[in-house]
């Protein structure tokens, strides 16, 4: 029996920091579509990291921008069933813009952090991990849509939709996390302590951009919010209602 | 012209920031106008970018103003210091000539603007999403972005001052004078940074006060006053 030729294995993304970038002959292939870019970011992690290390990454960089942009638009259409009519294109655009303003928001930060850690890494460099890890993230999340729509379809309360939505969100960014601490560990840095606050501040810009662009889920009369909250407010408020709305229901009954 | 290696371009900025011993030594060693201008220009740039964050949340004129005076107040306190820096090194056990000095002390305040300088995008986020001036929760959101503020200027500080060690250390080989000339112009700043920050104030602007470059009362009064003062009322009050 003929046996199709596989393609080299590439190591893991534990090995990252063990093996240098490069030395499997397979990271060196170069990828050119935006599709070989998805599929690489998900399967060969280490791939994407040699050639943002090695090469002029700006086609790649461009590639994962528009992968995080377009599974963005994807998974906020797929939020946006939930209420329907106008949150059909207002969750997608409001996904979108979030998360690629939250991610220059948090660019400079990241590459001091980089420059403070001991990296060598250039700035070219530290926004492609950033679009990696962006990409990464909103791929994840298209993992997720078909769950997210059954639900939307079942469900009515807000606040359980809010919290699965946020609960896909924390999976998807933690996996996009982890390639971007692999990709830094690659790097040889002094410290890895700068990394992981930055992710802590990435994290929270994200939660309140969520906050600060809604109603993603929801429907309203405005675009944005009139009253600015911070995000810990605004789900204390989501959950109080929640628990009224239940109680009126529970009475109802 | 000046060598290539007396210059200093903003693509050596992450040299700084990564405190890579043997390339800032090497311009420790040889001043050169052009790169203090450099260090200069990007403490201004860094500076001027998060005093502009911090002043939005009162008022526009009020960032304008933050914009220029925080700049002004990192570049003060390295003047008004120089000479005592450039005095304690020697008789603290580094014998480095006085621009060697200053030089040292403008390198950790050119990382310091780096990083509160990258911080203003947050910052500014931070603004656009804390309840402007006008609404009941007021006085949180002056206290929201104090803090904030005080959190990325402490961690810079922080930052800065282990590049600041690190170099210390390089050029003195010793830690243990490393350690105390480090600390003797930390005072030094500090002692010195404290009266500018309280002369030059309001930064953010107090909500019930107005929009101010100085506040009337600038030259009365000084921050170690002012401190013993509130001790004192609290003090008073408990008992």
């Amino acid at each position: 029996m003929n046996e199709l030729p596989s393609a080299p294995e590439t190591p893991h993304l534990s090995q990252s920091i063990a093996v240098p970038l490069g030395s499997n002959p397979a990271e060196q292939r170069p990828i050119g579509t935006v599709v070989a870019a998805a599929e690489a970011i998900l399967r060969e992690p280490r791939r994407v990291m040699y050639h943002l290390h090695n090469s002029s990454p700006a086609r790649l960089i461009w590639a994962m921008l528009l992968i995080a942009a377009f599974c963005g638009l994807l998974y906020g259409l797929v939020a946006g069933t939930f209420s329907g009519k106008e949150q059909l294109w207002a969750a997608p655009v409001k996904i979108v813009v979030g998360l690629l303003i939250s991610g220059l928001i948090c660019l400079p930060s990241l590459y001091i952090f980089s420059c403070l850690s001991g990296s060598p890494a250039r700035l070219t460099e530290v926004l492609g991990f950033l679009a990696a890890l962006l990409a990464l993230s909103a791929v994840l999340l298209i993992g997720f849509a078909p769950v997210a729509w059954i639900f939307s379809a079942s469900t009515e309360s807000l606040t359980a939709m809010g919290a699965l939505h946020l609960g896909f969100w924390i999976i998807a960014t933690s996996f996009g996390l982890r390639f971007l601490y692999a990709a830094f560990a690659t790097l040889n840095p002094k410290s890895v302590v700068g990394i992981r606050v930055w992710a802590l501040i990435f994290v929270l810009v994200q939660l309140q951009m969520m906050t600060a662009i809604r109603p993603i889920l929801g429907r309203s009369e405005s675009f944005l919010p009139t009253q600015k909250k911070f995000f810990v407010a605004h789900w204390l408020d989501c959950l109080g209602n929640s628990v009224r709305g239940d109680a009126r229901s529970t009475a109802r009954d | 012209m000046e060598p290539r290696s007396a210059t200093l371009s903003l693509s050596e900025m992450p040299v700084l920031l990564r405190g890579e011993a043997a390339p800032i030594h090497r311009w420790i060693d040889q001043w050169s106008n052009s790169r203090a201008l450099c260090l200069v220009l990007m403490t201004i740039i860094g500076t001027a970018l998060f005093g502009a964050a911090v002043g939005s949340w009162r008022d526009a004129l009020q960032a304008g103003y933050t914009a220029l005076k925080f700049p002004l107040l990192i570049l003060l306190t390295t003047l008004g210091t120089a000479l005592l820096n450039g005095m304690l090194a020697p008789l603290l056990g580094l014998n480095i000539r006085f621009s060697q000095s200053l030089l040292a002390v403008l390198l950790s305040f050119t990382i310091f603007a780096m990083i509160v300088g990258s911080f203003s995008p947050l910052m500014f986020f931070l603004i656009w999403n804390t309840p402007p001036m006008q609404s009941a929760q007021t006085a949180t959101a002056y206290r929201s972005v104090l803090l904030v503020q005080v959190a990325i200027i402490a961690f810079a500080g922080i930052a800065a001052n282990v590049r600041l060690l690190q170099l210390l250390e390089h050029l003195s080989g010793k830690r243990s004078v490393a350690f105390k000339i480090l600390f003797a112009w930390l005072a030094a700043n500090l002692f010195l940074g404290s009266q500018l920050c309280w002369i030059m104030r309001p930064f953010i602007g107090s909500p019930g006060l107005p929009v101010q470059f100085l506040r009337p009362d600038a030259f009365r009064g000084n921050f170690y006053e002012a401190v013993f003062y509130s001790i004192t009322t609290l003090l008073s009050q408990k008992n």
